[in-house]
């Protein structure tokens, strides 16, 4: 390959205003991080409510939220993308259409979708697991608290979730990775994060390998390093006497 | 204290409990034994509704716990119950396992519900042990803790289902010798066990179940001197002499 290497271009300006690459790459990580942080907060609580549902007696409330799990799960996030940012949209009232496509700025309106899109999304993959968390716990545990007087709600919140968020943390890392690596679809609707900056410092310098080497080792050590941070909230909620969480 | 009339269960065809009257008085100790898959299990497990019944009454402290009106978390706040398999909470300490349902059901300060917890501890000789966590005791230690867990809500009535059948053989003396100084304590109990030894020593009547039904009620001595049904001396005879 004839190719040549130009590490420098990150230091280069951009030729608007004094801005280098390097600046764009740096913005373009704040958004991938805001994105993916408020998206994964809502699919933590809306996952961990909707895994709830799935594993009561209540059949309404179970049959809400399979339903829920089937939908988001079998669309296609960049489908699931494209509802929220260009068709959602067009059937909010009146005054909120001008709100969201005059008044927010164009990087505002795809922000909030790509954080409500990815946030529903990753809510379903996460009330799989709390799902699978619960019920993987000994049915004694529900009896025992059952025979305290507990009511339903107190049995989750002091005996079943504490155990289940235990077992969880792994597969809810990977969602916590995934998070941050779907985040990159926000670059179809033009919010420039990261994926988005790479693609345009290619298209300015022409130093597209440069770029997207940048690119892949930026999000390497991003989620190796959250992938660390997991593993150490994992170590500090282990239960003593026990391996690896609750049996 | 705990009265069952004509109580029926079915689980699909299978007729679990069959027409079950029983009545236990306060402060009274009785032993439920019988061959597995009796029902003695379901029975008491019928007590605090952790089974539901197909019909009839049970009545706990004047209250009918199969009546939708009855408030069912304060009842069973009521009724301490050990289970086979302990059950105790593997994410939280010995103390914070006995003093989770005072302060969250019976609303009891912080401070006053870990001085009884400490009270219980010692009464069950593992006051050491309070910043354990379960993982970390032994079967018949972790039992122990389950009984003044269930003591923690000071009950009127407490419910042992098979408490030492998962239990090493060296370790159910020191669990039923807890049991045994509860009895003497005036406590009213309802024991599922296969224990003839406590039954014989504790026990102010013992209750034999076979197919769902009572068989045979009768005190301890009489129970063992002179059975009066085939099945309960087939039962005895095999508990007492596996071997033959």
């Amino acid at each position: 390959m004839n190719y040549n290497w130009d590490w420098n271009v990150f230091f280069k300006s951009t030729g608007i205003g004094t801005e280098i690459y390097l600046d764009w790459f740096i913005s373009g990580l704040g958004w991938t991080i805001a994105v993916a942080l408020a998206g994964w907060i809502i699919a933590l609580i809306l996952g961990s409510v909707l895994g709830v549902m799935r594993t009561l007696p209540n059949k309404t409330a179970s049959g809400i939220a399979t339903a829920y799990v089937e939908l988001f799960r079998n669309v296609p996030l960049l489908v699931q993308l494209f509802v929220w940012y260009f068709l959602v949209p067009d059937l909010l009232p009146e005054r909120a259409q001008i709100w969201f496509k005059q008044d927010l700025s164009p990087a505002t309106s795809a922000y909030l979708s790509v954080v409500v899109c990815l946030g529903l999304f990753t809510a379903a993959r996460v009330c799989e697991q709390v799902r699978t968390g619960v019920q993987a716990l000994p049915k004694g545990q529900n009896y025992a608290a059952m025979a305290m007087g507990f009511q339903q709600a107190q049995i989750y919140r002091y005996v079943l979730l504490p155990q289940a968020f235990r077992i969880i943390i792994p597969p809810l890392t990977s969602e916590f990775l995934n998070i941050f690596k779907n985040s990159s679809v926000a670059s179809l609707i033009g919010l420039m994060e990261l994926l988005a900056q790479t693609k345009q410092t290619a298209e300015f310098s022409a130093n597209l390998f440069e770029a997207f080497t940048l690119a892949t080792v930026i999000y390497f050590v991003l989620n190796m390093s959250l992938m660390k941070f997991m593993g150490w909230v994992e170590t500090r909620l282990r239960v003593p006497g026990m391996m690896g969480g609750a049996k | 204290m705990i009265r069952f009339m004509n109580v029926h269960k079915w689980f699909k065809d299978l007729h679990v409990l069959n027409d079950v009257s029983l009545n236990v008085a306060a402060g009274e100790v009785v032993v439920v034994c019988g061959p597995s898959g009796s029902g003695k299990s379901t029975l008491i497990r019928t007590v605090n509704q952790l089974e539901s019944i197909n019909s009839g009454e049970i009545w706990v402290d004047g209250k009918n716990v199969v009546d939708p009106k009855t408030d069912l978390n304060a009842l069973r706040a009521e009724v301490g119950f050990v289970f086979q398999h302990f059950n105790l909470y593997p994410h939280l300490s010995v103390l914070d396992n006995i003093t989770l349902s005072p302060l969250m059901v019976k609303k009891m300060e912080r401070a006053a519900a870990e001085k009884l917890a400490l009270q219980l501890l010692e009464r069950v000789g593992l006051a050491h042990k309070k910043d354990a966590f379960p993982a970390q005791l032994s079967g018949g230690q972790q039992q122990r803790v389950a009984i003044a867990r269930g003591l923690a809500m000071q009950p009127q009535v407490m419910l042992f289902d098979e408490p030492t059948s998962a239990l090493d053989p060296e370790m159910i003396g020191e669990v039923l010798r807890v049991m045994k100084d509860l009895a003497e304590s005036g406590m009213t109990m309802m024991v599922v066990t296969h224990e003839m030894g406590f039954a014989r020593e504790v026990a102010d009547r013992v209750v034999f179940v076979d197919h769902g039904q009572i068989i045979e009620e009768a005190q301890p001595e009489e129970f063992f001197m002179n059975p009066q049904h085939d099945r309960a001396k087939q039962f005895l005879r095999q508990l007492l002499t596996p071997m033959q």
